[in-house]
């Protein structure tokens, strides 16, 4: 009983602990539930890049990352997904047309010359644009949606009228030309930016910084019309220029700067096409309706499935409600726990794998009655029951998740959800109907009122179980 | 009572093979239909294409008084050029009035689809932005979607042949995969007709429903295999017959009420989960159905003839629990 007594306390403090979860992680709803817009960016190969690589992928995304940024949305999440593909969810984003604009063009590029005479005003401009970006980092942690917007215009503006004052060279230097862009170590702990161009860039770039060698004027480097960085070029370039293709630009950038600002003129020179492949937008009441019937549909199955078990299996019956309801509560919990996202067929998997946890319940419950039938002592049969049932248990379960497993690799997007809740669910319940229903089981032995086999299996031929002990 | 389901198994062949060869009639026919040109008709998950719904505005006044006319909006959607789109009037799930428009087309770009927006909008009464929902998928990602799905299938399939090898034997595991392959085919064949007579689609769900499938049906397959295992190996003299139908009985009370147990969930899904996931429930509510079916009439009986025509003296794994514990 030492060892029934240590489950039972497990046991607890597993549902203490679920309990606290629960209150205090909350599950964060997929798009399909509250509401917004997700869309699926391909990214294509072209003549120049006949395959998509990580670091092409990489590069895409950055760009994506500062046109979103551009959108103006709350809670944006941007993910990679497989080789070629970008997952872009805007929560609460219902006309998704600015936004599959903006997102579907390739990105440009382009390196341009400043006006004469606008030193100070660059300065002052940036200055305000910094001040206006590390705001919007404030606001989008909040959910005040008209204040983003306003910012986000505020920010706009700020990033027109840096752009008038550069002007493109002619021919314009655009990204096609840029080879390669990557953050290098100096000595110290400085990180450097190096540029690499080809042959026809090389020559443009070595004009251009000839142009504005000395004068303190900089090279603006747009990224989608938005000036990504100004560097200056010294006044030993001034009689050829930065030639030879290649070029560094300093600035005491840390690693991650260094790294970052490669990433995104290497997305900017990507001649590769990108393409909105999927998009789905869901109203936000219509979410809301969704989850209404979600619950209305997991509370009306559980009912009918507690129901069930009692009336058909009494006592032991039950204990696996018990074991059911805690199992539902643990398999919550580790939802809050991983971050499981939750969505509609996420919701279904859970529904159903309420349905299918009392599997192991049934085939314990049906080997335990057939050794009662069979003349054994309610313990013993308590006892086999389980022993008996485990491989049988095993067996199903695996299979299950071998599916769930093909699934999750293989699937996308929603088809994930379902597989992973699903997965959760049959390991959760493995440990419920074993470990809980068990113990309870042994608990209920224990006390004298409750142990009668009639209460664990109706219609016993006789009472030759009692004398058998 | 006892079932003997090997005397009359020819039945139950019968009973499996009639309604898979009406599935397969179905599919063929779909594959004919100019409309369809697959063996299930498929949603633009696999296809591509663009899905609207609009539902309008009932709070502001006067804006639901005259019911949709369905015309209006076909008119509206050929001046728009989208003349062969599927259109359908849609009621609201709560109070039943039918003020919402459904419609299918070939993959739009945002312009035209905030274009047909404004348009219908106009002739038809305002919109409730919060309840609109847009799916575009392109025609690629369709494809691939598919093909993943299919490869998931195969995968998962290849995983159980496997484990069910390494923990019973190979006999056990291809038959417990042509119980498999029946329930797919089964739920299959009746969505194609679904999709003939009612117009129902197979989205990537579907593909969802059919590995879930997979992976019940194996379940149920297991625990009887288990039994015979059992059984074998206490009596490994009986004859094949007799042990299958024994150990068929013996494990029934807890097909059926597993089986039970979740149907009670799935119709729960299916009445109350909403239209997204009431294909989706209906799916495995038929396939879980052909599932218990097959694994109590045809993995076992196929089993049982199996063993019959090559002898018995097929070695037990020895993977099986030690039955005299416990006793």
């Amino acid at each position: 009983m030492q060892r029934q007594r240590s489950l039972l306390i497990l046991i607890l403090v597993l549902i203490i602990a679920a309990f606290t979860v629960i209150a205090t992680i909350p599950i964060p709803l997929g798009l399909d539930l509250r509401g917004g817009s997700q869309l699926t960016i391909q990214v294509k190969p072209s003549a120049e890049i006949p395959k998509i690589t990580e670091r092409e992928l990489e590069g895409v995304k950055k760009v994506v990352e500062g046109r979103i940024n551009g959108l103006g949305v709350s809670e944006p999440v941007i993910q990679t997904v497989g080789t070629d593909k970008i997952l872009v969810q805007l929560p609460g984003v219902n006309n998704p047309e600015q936004a599959e604009r903006v997102l579907g063009g390739t990105a440009q590029l382009e390196f341009r010359t400043q006006k004469p005479n606008t030193e100070t005003q660059l300065l002052a401009f940036q200055a305000s644009r910094a001040e206006l970006k590390a705001k919007q980092e404030e606001l989008r942690k909040s959910t005040d949606k008209a204040a983003i917007v306003k910012n986000q215009e505020d920010l706009q503006k700020s990033n027109q009228a840096i752009a008038e004052l550069f002007e493109s060279t002619n021919p314009p230097l655009i990204g096609k030309y840029l080879k390669d862009a990557y953050g290098e170590p100096t000595q110290g702990n400085n990180w450097n930016v190096a540029i690499r161009f080809d042959q026809q860039g090389g020559q443009l770039f070595a004009n251009l910084t000839k142009n504005l060698a000395g004068t303190g004027r900089s090279i603006g480097v747009f990224l989608d019309n938005e000036l990504i960085s100004a560097p200056t070029v010294g006044i030993e370039f001034a009689a050829a220029g930065i030639s030879g293709g290649s070029a560094v630009i300093t600035g005491r950038f840390t690693a991650q700067e260094a790294n970052d600002l490669g990433v995104q003129l290497r997305g900017g020179a990507l001649p590769v096409p990108v393409e909105i492949a999927e998009i789905r937008t869901v109203g936000a009441t219509l979410g809301k309706d969704s989850i209404t019937s979600s619950i209305y549909a997991g509370i009306g199955g559980l009912t009918l499935v507690l129901t069930f078990m009692v009336v058909y299996y009494r006592l032991p019956g039950l204990i696996a409600d018990i074991a059911l309801l805690i199992y539902a509560l643990l398999t919550w919990a580790t939802f809050a726990l991983l971050g499981v996202t939750l969505t509609l067929p996420g919701i279904a998997g859970f529904i159903l794998s309420i349905g299918m946890a009392v599997d192991a319940n049934v085939l314990i419950f049906e080997r335990t009655r057939e050794e009662l039938q069979a003349g054994k002592s309610l313990y013993r049969s308590i006892e086999s029951g389980f022993y008996r049932a485990f491989s049988s248990i095993l067996d199903g379960n695996v299979t299950t998740v071998i599916a769930c497993a093909a699934l999750f690799w293989l699937g996308a997007g929603l088809v994930k959800g379902f597989a992973l809740t699903l997965a959760l669910g049959v390991a959760v319940s493995m440990f419920t109907a074993i470990t809980c229903t068990r113990t309870l089981m042994f608990l209920a032995y224990t006390i004298p009122a409750l142990k009668k086999p009639e209460l664990f299996c109706p219609n016993l031929p006789t009472n030759q179980a009692e004398v058998a002990q | 009572m006892k079932l003997s389901i090997n005397k009359s198994r020819s039945l139950w062949w019968a009973i499996s093979s009639a309604i898979i060869l009406a599935g397969i009639i179905s599919m063929v026919i779909s594959w004919q239909n100019p409309n369809i040109k697959a063996p299930l008709r498929p949603s633009l998950d696999f296809i591509g294409g663009t899905r609207l719904q609009f539902e309008r505005d009932c709070t502001k006044p006067g804006n639901c008084d005259q019911p949709i006319d369905i015309n209006v909006v076909r008119e509206v959607a050929k001046a728009q050029g989208l003349g062969d789109s599927s259109i359908q009037i849609v009621a609201d799930r709560g109070t039943g009035a039918e003020n919402g428009i459904l419609i299918r087309t070939k993959n739009l770009l945002p312009e035209q689809r905030s274009n047909l927006q404004n348009a219908l909008s106009e002739k038809v009464g305002t919109f409730d932005e919060q309840k609109n929902q847009f799916d575009s998928v392109g025609p690629t990602l369709g494809q691939e979607l598919f093909t993943s799905g299919v490869i998931a299938l195969i995968v998962s399939f290849a995983g159980i042949i496997v484990y069910l090898t390494f923990r019973f034997q190979l006999d056990y595991a291809l038959f417990a995969i042509v119980a498999l392959l029946h329930d797919v085919f089964i739920t299959a064949g009746i969505f194609s007709i679904f999709g003939l007579v009612l117009g129902t689609e197979v989205d990537s769900l579907f593909i969802v429903a059919l590995l879930t499938i997979t992976g019940f049906s194996v379940n149920d397959t297991v625990v009887i295999y288990d039994r015979i295992r059992e059984t074998l190996k206490t009596n490994p003299n009986g004859a094949i017959a007799d042990i299958v139908d024994d150990a068929v009985n013996q494990t029934l009370g807890r097909s059926i009420n597993t089986t039970f147990t979740t149907m009670l969930s799935l119709f729960a899904i299916f009445l109350f989960g909403g239209e997204t996931l009431k294909n989706f429930a209906l799916a495995l509510i038929i396939g879980f159905t052909a599932g218990a079916y097959s694994s109590i009439f045809i993995a076992s009986t196929l089993l049982t003839l199996w063993r019959e025509r090559n002898g018995q003296s097929v070695v037990v794994s020895g993977e099986s629990i030690d039955t005299s514990a416990g006793n």
